[in-house]
């Protein structure tokens, strides 16, 4: 097994620039861990990109992400099926760590690539699509001749309470989810997306993020000082992710993918750092040292919800946000929780909660990232009710984002979406 | 925060205590001891984002969209989180335990100056007039803070008559109401007066300045059958109240008023952590001043709204602690105190979630607001 600093055998993208096969197959193994996290592994290892599901989903969570969503500006189909395909053909190259540019470059034109990750390893480096409502109706128009094809899954989510919903960052009608074990390997690969959709897309908005670096087996903590995503399903067990997060084969074009709620909520961190330890382990239901649940001493011990105090009081409050997230509390719900802490910097803010703060805080929070097979009986079900009630919603305000229907993964040949869009 | 079951039962202890470390044994001192029930009865947010709700009023007749008994709540801010921005009041009705967006007001009118944020002085009229104040501001603070007005609507949530003028300067407290049916007479608290921005501070304290300039207007109005209430006659009844900024609170300032059998008007101030009282409120011709003094410091906490419980004692909202004191206003007696909002995500818990408050209708209970996590709440026995 690999640990941290055990890097193996480089594969460097300037090696890789003329193509370097070799290396993508005998790097492609182990995709699935049993971590709850990210594993420990080489930033020389490549993420397959072709295959039956699309790479990023039950991949080991990489230490960055940069989530980017596109507006369509065409009216024609062909140039939604050609900026497809020329993703689909970057992608599989930059995910083997390769770059775009042409063996002879001409000095005289623009780089066909920008060149930034000239010199690194492909880390782990994932990039999985999305398609937004967008791509079916816009503004009751259907552009492609595609609505007929919309997922009644895609549904248009509803407004939860205490939403704050920015437009500039809601929506979108495609979505690339870049992940990587290197921040400016998974930036890059956002940057020439973008680029190759001139014309044809163009950037809506996008949300860098980031886990710290966790050994293997490990629960990342986010910005609030606790574990995170210690309930998710086990990504190495595929009878859990064929149960809550693979759309079956009664999905049409869309069996073998999964549907991605991209929401980035801000945390008011200037407020969370204030309260006292006890209220903050009250809000979570969990104890941020360990990770256990109240009353628990493991963090992977299960919660037990109907354990009362000598006042008869549930140990995990009724609202504290592990107990509203639970399975238990969710007639069984759960999603893939794949989700980033993140930090823009500074930004001014007015809190939504007395003492009604406002200046210059941080801006900063976590890039909520969750797959499921079905989003009315995975996220919307469960955030429904957490929406009103999670204590953390003291702390906590999603500021936009968006659902997309992730579509299958490719073969060789083939483009990511299209079953979708070669077969209307 | 009555959302968080566990912390209602915190403070359910904490009634407890407080409510036997001066009771314990005896025969019953007031109002508070009976109450043992908080339940949360649904969120107060808008489907446009308004958010921090402050006036809570029980319906006294069916009209238009609304039923008698039916519970009224308007919001403060709107979805910038800025304080003095909301424009929307929601309807709850007990039976169905529904919560519906009664009205929706202009954020912008010409005829507000400053435009509008609405905030705790509202009422309905057994005519079905709802009369709601604004004290509007664009930034959130005093600094952008306008005159504001008082908003005349009808029962199913349109806006029909503007009232400003140099006697309204940010009508803010929650409003003494004698209402006849043709005519009626209101009392609001006018917090604006001379107010400067938070940022203007004085240099001995190191806190936004005091002024005090803050009024009480009796307004006294006709309504015409089945013609929106006319606005008579003005008078200033009380006037000299403590104001200042606050980035927080935006603003404190006399905010609660609770007119009494025997003709006088109780008014709290936040600042002065007081609770006057004004005599002959109803009759007289000239302003009482900031009127006597009732009850001062001890369990006041920033006293906000009041109600009257069916014994005659005066029930304050703390601003500053989530608690609910017990006045007995003959005496000046600070009977004891219910923390009915013990949120710890403040500091003390429960600071700032309080604002309005309204008796049931039958009087076994009470409504009130809580502003940390935008809800509607009923106590009980």
């Amino acid at each position: 097994m690999s640990g941290p600093g055990d890097e193996g055998p480089v594969a460097s993208r300037r090696a890789l620039l003329g193509g370097a096969a070799g290396l993508i197959g005998a790097a492609g193994a182990a995709a699935v861990s049993n971590a709850p996290a990210r594993a420990a592994t080489p930033k020389s290892q490549i993420e397959p990109f072709w295959g039956p599901n699309q790479a990023g989903i039950v991949t080991p969570a990489q230490t960055h992400s940069y989530f980017a969503a596109f507006d369509l500006a065409t009216t024609k189909r062909e140039d939604v099926v050609a900026l497809l395909r020329a993703w689909t053909d970057a992608a599989a190259k930059l995910t083997a760590g390769q770059g775009l540019e042409a063996q002879t470059a001409d000095p005289a034109a623009p780089g066909a690539d920008s060149g930034e990750t000239l010199g690194l390893p492909p880390s782990r480096l994932t990039l999985t699509f999305g398609f937004g409502a967008g791509l079916f109706t816009k503004d009751g128009a259907d552009r492609y001749g595609l609505a007929k094809l919309r997922p009644e899954a895609l549904i248009d989510l509803p407004r939860f309470n205490g939403d704050q919903l920015i437009v500039e960052r809601t929506g979108g009608d495609l979505s690339v989810q870049a992940c990587a074990d290197d921040p400016q390997v998974a930036f890059h690969a956002v940057r020439q997306l973008s680029r190759l959709a001139d014309g044809v897309a163009h950037i809506r908005w996008a949300q860098p993020g980031f886990i710290g670096g966790y050994g293997a087996g490990e629960t990342p903590r986010n910005l609030m000082g606790f574990k995170d995503g210690t309930m998710n399903p086990l990504i190495s067990d595929p009878k859990l992710m064929k149960q809550f997060v693979w759309v079956g084969d009664d999905g049409g074009w869309m069996r073998g993918g999964s549907y991605l709620i991209a929401r980035p909520i801000r945390i008011a961190l200037e407020h969370w750092d204030r309260m006292k330890v006890s209220f903050q382990e009250q809000t979570f239901g969990r104890q941020k040292a360990s990770g256990a649940a109240l009353g628990k001493t493991h963090e992977f011990e299960a919660l037990d919800l109907d354990a009362v105090d000598k006042d008869g009081n549930p140990v995990v409050p009724e609202n504290a946000h592990a107990r509203l997230g639970a399975p238990a509390t969710n007639d069984g719900a759960q999603v893939l929780r794949r989700s980033y802490s993140y930090d823009n910097g500074l930004s001014f803010v007015a809190e939504r909660w007395p003492p009604w703060r406002q200046g210059m805080e941080f801006d900063a929070g976590l890039l909520f990232l969750c797959y499921q097979r079905d989003p009315r009986t995975g996220f919307v079900k469960i955030f429904e009710n957490m929406a009103k009630f999670d204590m953390l919603n003291q702390f906590a305000t999603h500021i936009g984002g968006g659902l997309f229907a992730c579509p299958g993964g490719a073969a060789k040949g083939e483009f990511i979406g299209q079953r979708l869009l070669l077969t209307a | 925060m009555r959302s968080v079951k566990s912390f209602s039962e915190l403070a359910a202890a904490a009634i407890a205590s407080l409510a036997i470390a001066s009771a314990a044994h005896a025969a019953p001192q007031g109002y508070l001891e009976t109450i043992h029930k908080h339940s949360t009865l649904g969120s107060t947010v808008t489907e446009n984002g308004d958010l921090n709700p402050y006036a809570v009023v029980v319906a006294p007749v069916s009209a238009g969209k609304i039923l008698k008994d039916d519970v009224l709540v308007d919001n403060f801010n709107n979805i910038s989180n800025l304080q003095g921005t909301g424009a929307t009041i929601v309807d709850y009705n007990p039976t169905t335990r529904q919560t519906k967006l009664f009205a929706q007001v202009p954020q912008k009118l010409a005829q507000c100056p400053g435009g509008v944020g609405l905030s705790t002085a509202m009422t309905m009229l057994k005519s079905g007039w709802i009369i709601v104040g604004s004290t509007p501001s664009t930034d959130g603070t005093t600094a952008t803070k306008g005159d504001g007005c008082v908003l005349v609507l009808d029962p199913n949530g349109k806006l029909v008559a503007t009232w400003s003028g140099p006697t309204i300067n940010d009508p803010w407290g929650n409003m003494a109401v004698i209402d006849n049916g043709a005519t009626a007479t209101l009392f609001i608290s006018m917090a604006g007066f001379g107010i400067p921005g938070p940022d203007v501070t004085d240099p001995a304290t190191g806190y936004p300045v005091i002024v005090r300039k803050a009024t009480v207007l009796r307004l006294e109005l006709s309504i015409p059958d089945g013609k929106p209430p006319a606005l008579l006659s003005q008078t200033v009844v009380g006037d000299g109240f403590a104001q200042r900024a606050d980035r927080d609170n935006f603003l404190f300032g006399p905010t609660g008023l609770a007119l009494g059998k025997d003709g006088a008007l109780y008014v709290t101030d936040g600042l002065d952590n007081v609770i006057t009282a004004i005599p002959d409120a109803v009759t007289r011709t000239a302003s009482a001043g900031t009127g006597r003094v009732v009850t001062q410091g001890s369990l006041l906490a920033w006293p906000l709204a009041m109600a009257w419980t069916p014994e005659g004692h005066l029930l304050v909202c703390n601003g500053k602690n989530g608690q609910l004191v017990e006045v007995d206003p003959a005496s000046g007696k600070q009977i004891y105190a219910q923390w009915i909002d013990s949120d710890q995500a403040q500091s003390p818990p429960g600071n700032g979630d309080l604002f309005g408050l309204a008796m049931t209708p039958d009087g076994t209970g009470f409504y009130y607001v809580e502003d940390d996590v935008n809800t509607l709440v009923k106590a009980s026995r």
